[in-house]
């Protein structure tokens, strides 16, 4: 199909080119719009290779909540980027050398890449046939079901990471006023009001 | 040559035809919409409402539109040009592209998505994109104020919609709009806003109103504190193109609501008069009616305090909402009323 | 799945439950006995666990579709680690109210902790691994910064966080080298992929990454950069809890991965862990002899009880691994002793921390000079104490693989790490008496002081049916 050929590729450039701009733009709220882009480019090429709820949770979750609250903050802290990168030029050596050892070792890596025969045997998919089975449905098998164990202990690191965020920053400070509703709706006219007979003339 | 006219030409224009069907009239439902907030406000208040241009101030809407038409775009000296002008856009074009996925009756919908409620979630959770670009871009305090105040009231609305339409789906087994509205089907106690999801249609109903930034939720354009939030430096079509979108997604919620809760193009009694009514009907008649409901609210309740507002969004939404779901799950499996997978 | 599939992972599905009903009951009880409500009961659940860990029949079980295992030697270390985790919780109790910190959040994140570490020990798989060694790190880096006004307790969390992230991305980027090269995150699987020969280079690299990045868990030179600092600055009953259970727990899973799927590439590895192990027993000799600070002084002293446990890694085979699991029981008593000597460390209600401030404890506390000389004799391995006999079987074990250069090397660095533990102990009883510590120090610490230090002097009594059973669990693992 042409128009799907085309589309992937229409969507992988924008989508490059989004992320390179995420780096080369001066501004960080254009770099998160940008890092938006690339997401949602990411999510269209989920959609072609047939991957629609993977794609939609992308937007969901990134687009949706996590790219919102890089925008906050970056909106609210008032940093200085020029300031930020005056050691740019100073780290870079280092920084390039560390990253060129890694490359090679990665072009090592790759070009002495063999699968061991083992591996065929080994992988033997868990994954049904996709006409069998919605890729919502094998997702929630796998998650829910084969890997429960990885989910269950994914969500306790998450409550760990939140009671340590509440323990380390939350304080309860002395003469913040704070509405109980409850007091509110128990109070009754009694408790408030007091119908005094004032006599003319002579005051309270 | 007439294989590519088969190939690509028709499809096309199928498509684009379809579009059209749909924008034009939610667009005039968006024109009329504001008319029918006025009357309904006016007749709650004992007024009039809009009266003069043309029959029962029929014309109003129209007039309003022109007049922003005719105005001049005005950009702040001070804003970020692009975005300034991308933020309007981006909430109208969203507020739009929702409207693919919704069936107006059997088999009636522009692409029935296997995934189509995780869409429609998907591009509502992004129309806070379009307000918070807004409030940045003015490069005015009152603006960005306003933007923060919706950003953050939509994404902690937002996870309890999430969770309610978790629920939904539990019951359905399926993400496909068309399947939610069917497995609904048998009568008006068959709907899901009147089965042991009724409390979720409650929380669902006035998130909605949370996540639209209306009354009593609207406080991102709480005209006292903030004269309009974040579109107070707009005017013109940038302005009207900010008020389309609000207003269409109010009625994009109302479908969503009339969807998940009120069986969708389904009839209430399924004999003989009330069948003889064709699903779209049925369909509008339930999102005009919940689109009332949305104007009776604005005129019945005062608006909330900040604090209020994050209170019930995530101590009593969000735990209610949570509870439900395993009530929900835990209920389907005692009962074995489990849905197949991927629907009925 | 049913609920018998799930058998072999009742202990840690208890702790997790309990964990969690534990927050709740510090949520809802009145906020001034929260604290002290919330601590009985974690202890008391680590106990139960404790029970349930060795109610296990010991037979070889599997649960969640191979993620997690059961076997004699995963017993034997969680047993280690959960009294590792009660005595901690006991130690702190006093100190943490002292020092106004006492919020029911500690004993939770110590039962987080202790369940990220039993999750470690059973991983059966890399993405169970590296979930069980998050959990348990993420609960640590927040107790290390518990004392959140204190500029130092911060910074030791905030330190601890950024190098135990990079750490732990090191160790994702050789998962996930691994799996590309391997095909499977699972163990066994990994073990066949290994054993069938023609080792692909990218599995050496990933495993070269994982070992750096379990490297730095156990705080093995050179990736112990973080270890002083973060000991001196974390508050004292947390810096005893990070001394003993989560290295235990981390040389676990370090002996569970070497051992077990790499095992067909211990010429691979062999030289990587004689390399850290001999950097680990010199640093932690030679840096510690300039320390004033004695939990700076532990720290380095960690450091090199750690290269004698990855002596008996390199040595590989059951009488390696015996050696470790010796060698890490004896460890948790005596530095757990030790630091309960440290936690009573107390002048005029507040805590010091130098090692000049015990000239003179032989004259004016005697009983705690006396179990502080103990400990000392025992970390120095003098026998007959009980560490003596953990560095004897690691010797022993090295020898018997033929690693004589690194035995060698191994009994240089105790003569000169005895220094410093001596140096203590001529403070101790031949300087001028300083101010006298502050008594009584507390029934927890206590009880912890005279156990320790009863079962550090008189470990050789015990010591047949304790290296019976840690053969018996090295059996266990090699068999996987």
């Amino acid at each position: 199909m042409i128009i799907q050929a085309l589309a992937f590729y229409v969507f992988a450039f924008v989508a490059v080119a989004a992320g390179v701009m995420v780096i080369a733009s001066r501004n960080p709220v254009h770099s998160v719009l940008f890092l938006i882009l690339a997401f949602f480019n990411s999510a269209a090429l989920f959609v072609l290779l047939g991957a629609e709820f993977l794609a939609m949770i992308l937007v969901v979750v990134y687009v949706g909540a996590v790219a919102v609250l890089f925008l906050f903050v970056v909106m609210m802290l008032d940093i200085n980027f020029a300031a930020l990168r005056q050691g740019f030029l100073q780290y870079l050596p280092i920084g390039a050398l560390i990253g060129i050892v890694l490359l090679a070792e990665l072009v090592f890596v790759f070009a002495s890449w063999t699968f061991s025969p083992d591996v065929a045997a080994v992988i033997a998919a868990p994954t049904p046939a996709a006409a069998q089975v919605s890729n919502t449905h094998a997702l929630g098998r796998l998650i829910y079901t084969h890997y429960v164990y990885l989910f269950q202990a994914a969500g306790l690191i998450l409550l760990v990471a939140m009671v340590g965020a509440i323990v380390l920053t939350l304080r309860h400070r002395e003469g913040v006023r704070r509405q109980s509703i409850a007091r509110q709706v128990a109070r009754r006219r009694e408790d408030s009001i007091e119908v005094v007979k004032v006599p003319s003339g002579s005051g309270i | 040559m007439a294989e590519f006219f088969d190939i690509y030409v028709v499809p096309t224009a199928w498509i684009v035809g379809g579009v059209l069907l749909i924008v034009v009239p939610v667009l005039l439902s968006v024109a009329y919409l504001t008319l029918a907030e006025r009357k309904v406000i006016g007749w709650m208040q004992l007024r009039k409402g809009p009266n003069v241009v043309g029959p029962f101030g029929l014309l109003q809407p129209i007039a309003d539109g022109l007049k922003l038409f005719f105005k001049e775009t005005i950009i702040p000296s001070g804003a970020n040009r692009v975005i300034f002008l991308l933020a309007p856009v981006v909430t109208f074009v969203l507020s739009l592209v929702a409207w693919a996925v919704i069936p107006f009756g059997a088999g009636i919908v522009l692409a029935d998505v296997n995934v189509g409620i995780l869409y429609l979630f998907a591009i509502s959770s992004l129309g806070v994109y379009g307000i918070i670009m807004a409030g940045w871009a003015s490069n005015s305090k009152y603006a960005f104020l306003g933007a923060l105040r919706s950003a953050a009231q939509m994404v902690s609305y937002e996870v309890s919609i999430g969770f309610v339409i978790i629920t939904v789906l539990l019951a359905v087994g399926s993400l496909n709009l068309s399947k939610i509205v069917l497995a609904q089907a048998g009568g008006m106690h068959h709907w899901f806003g009147f089965s042991m999801l009724m409390p979720m249609f409650a929380v669902f109903f006035i998130s909605a109103l949370a996540e639209t930034n209306r009354a009593p939720f609207d406080l991102p354009e709480a005209e006292a504190e903030l004269v309009s939030g974040y579109n107070v430096e707009y005017s013109a079509m940038t302005f009207a193109m900010f008020f389309l979108g609000e207003y269409a997604n109010m009625i994009l919620m109302s479908g969503m609501t009339a969807i998940l809760f009120l069986g969708g193009w389904l009839p209430p009694l399924e004999f003989a008069p009330f069948t003889w009514v064709p699903g779209p009907v049925w369909f509008a008649l339930k999102i005009a009616f919940v689109l009332f409901v949305f104007l009776w609210v604005r005129a019945t309740f005062p608006r909330y305090r900040y604090d209020q507002l994050m209170r019930l969004g995530w101590k009593v939404f969000l735990p209610l909402s949570l509870l439900w779901v395993v009530l929900t799950a835990g209920w389907l499996l005692a009962f074995d009323m489990v849905p197949p997978a991927g629907g009925l | 799945m049913t609920l018998p599939a799930m058998l072999p992972a009742l202990p840690e599905i208890f702790l997790a439950v309990f964990g969690m009903a534990l927050m709740m009951l510090g949520v809802f009880s009145p906020e001034k006995r929260a604290f002290k409500t919330v601590c009985t009961f974690s202890i008391a659940a680590l106990l139960a666990t404790l029970v349930l860990v060795l109610a296990n029949p010991g037979g070889r079980g599997v649960a969640f579709n191979g993620l997690f295992i059961v076997d004699g030697f995963a017993l034997y270390m969680k047993v280690l680690v959960l009294i590792g985790s009660v005595v901690t919780l006991l130690m702190s109790e006093r100190f943490l109210r002292h020092e106004g910190m006492d919020r029911f959040e500690y004993p939770v994140l110590i039962v987080f902790a202790t369940l990220g570490m039993m999750m470690m020990l059973s991983a059966n798989d890399l993405i169970a691994l590296y979930l069980g060694l998050e959990l348990q790190s993420l609960s640590l880096y927040v107790v290390a910064a518990f004392q959140r006004d204190s500029l130092r307790s911060t910074e030791a969390g905030l330190k601890y966080f950024v190098l135990g992230a990079l750490s732990s991305g090191l160790l994702l980027y050789g998962c996930s080298m691994i799996y590309g090269y391997a095909g499977t995150t699972e163990f066994a699987s990994i073990a066949r992929v290994v054993s069938a020969g023609a080792l692909p280079a990218g599995l050496v690299i990933g495993l070269v990454f994982l070992i750096t990045g379990l490297a730095f868990k156990v705080s093995a030179v050179p990736f112990h950069m973080w270890t002083p600092d973060v000991y001196e600055g974390a508050p004292t009953p947390v810096t005893a809890f990070f001394s003993v259970a989560p290295k235990i727990a981390a040389i676990g899973l370090f002996l569970r991965v070497m051992v077990g799927p790499f095992d067909g590439m211990i010429a691979e590895w062999r030289q990587v862990i004689v390399f850290i192990s001999v950097l680990s027993m010199v640093l932690g000799a030679f840096a510690a002899i300039n320390q004033t600070n004695i939990k700076r002084l532990m720290a380095y002293s960690s450091i090199g009880h750690v290269g004698y446990a990855l002596m008996g890694l390199a040595a590989g085979g059951r009488s390696g691994v015996t050696a470790v699991l010796v060698y890490m029981t004896i460890y948790l008593f005596m530095n757990i002793g030790t630091f309960a000597c440290i936690l009573s460390m107390r002048r005029q209600g507040s805590m010091v921390e130098g090692i000049d401030d015990f000239a003179g404890l032989g004259k004016t506390n005697p009983k705690m000079a006396m179990a502080m000389l103990i400990f000392m004799f025992s970390l120095a391995g003098i026998p007959p104490l009980g560490g003596f006999f953990g560095k004897l079987y690691v010797f022993m074990a090295a020898i018997q693989a033929g690693l004589v250069t690194l035995a060698i090397i191994g009994v240089v660095a105790s003569v000169v790490g005895a220094f410093y533990y001596l140096r203590i102990v001529k403070l101790m009883y031949f300087d001028d008496a300083a101010e006298p510590f502050d008594t009584p120090i507390g029934k927890g610490v206590g009880a912890v002081l005279a156990v320790t230090a009863v079962i550090t002097l008189l470990f050789f009594v015990g010591l047949s049916p304790v290296v019976e059973v840690a053969d018996a669990a090295a059996a266990s693992l090699l068999q996987n």
